[in-house]
């Protein structure tokens, strides 16, 4: 049975979406059963207008363009490409959080990017959360 | 392996990932070592530091030997069994 790693992913800055991609990058190698959960400042990085856009950085944001120049230089996947490279290798399902919606005015499926299986409410995450191997907050 | 061993191998597959940060070696190699057979050997081409001590430990999680690492100019050849 394949181990399972559920990400409640709060942030909504490039910085901390490309960790996750890492993350889901080894989850995926290991053939690991993923949730993801996106909560409120993620919900509106996985709006449609905003994915390909927004590039906001939380930490170290004095260096914020040497950062983004760094993963050009890098050929870093943008965070949506490396989830969509985890998705296509292993069971990964992305659950946008329904109040995070409607913070960001996205109350249907199709107000964010395709990489969203649906929308739930807390209770689904707590399931998840419960039964996890791996359990991580970004 | 030693060394020599390596460098006299057959390989079945080669995955030339230089030039990709982590995790793209690691994923290059789980996607190529689908097309291989059991028994075949695969060479993972990586300049990416980490991948010579995550690629080792991948092999043990998922029931692949792995073989050795010979250290060439600014990359890693790193070789495994499936």
């Amino acid at each position: 049975m394949a181990k399972k790693l559920v990400l409640a992913l709060f942030s909504g800055s490039v910085d901390k979406l490309t960790a996750a991609g890492v993350i889901l990058g080894g989850a995926a190698a290991e053939d690991m059963d993923v949730d993801i959960y996106v909560l409120l400042q993620a919900a509106f990085a996985f709006k449609k207008e905003n994915a390909m856009t927004n590039d906001r950085v939380a930490e170290i944001t004095d260096k914020k363009d040497e950062f983004l120049a760094s993963l050009k230089r890098l050929e870093t996947p943008h965070w949506t490409e490396a989830f969509r490279n985890a998705k296509e290798m292993t069971n990964v399902k992305i659950h946008i959080c329904g109040f995070a919606g409607k913070v960001w005015h996205g109350e249907k499926l199709e107000d964010f990017i395709d990489l969203a299986d649906d929308i739930v409410g807390i209770g689904e995450y707590m399931d998840a959360a419960e039964n996890a191997d791996i359990n991580l907050f970004i | 392996m030693t060394t020599e061993e390596l460098q006299a191998i057959q390989v079945d597959k080669t995955v030339d990932a230089r030039g990709t940060s982590c995790p793209g070696p690691l994923l290059a190699a789980k996607k190529a070592i689908g097309e291989i057979q059991p028994g075949q050997i695969m060479e993972v081409l990586s300049s990416d530091e980490g991948t010579k001590r995550d690629i080792p430990k991948w092999c043990t999680k998922k029931g692949y030997e792995y073989l050795g690492t010979i250290e060439e100019s600014g990359y890693f050849k790193i070789y495994m069994k499936k």
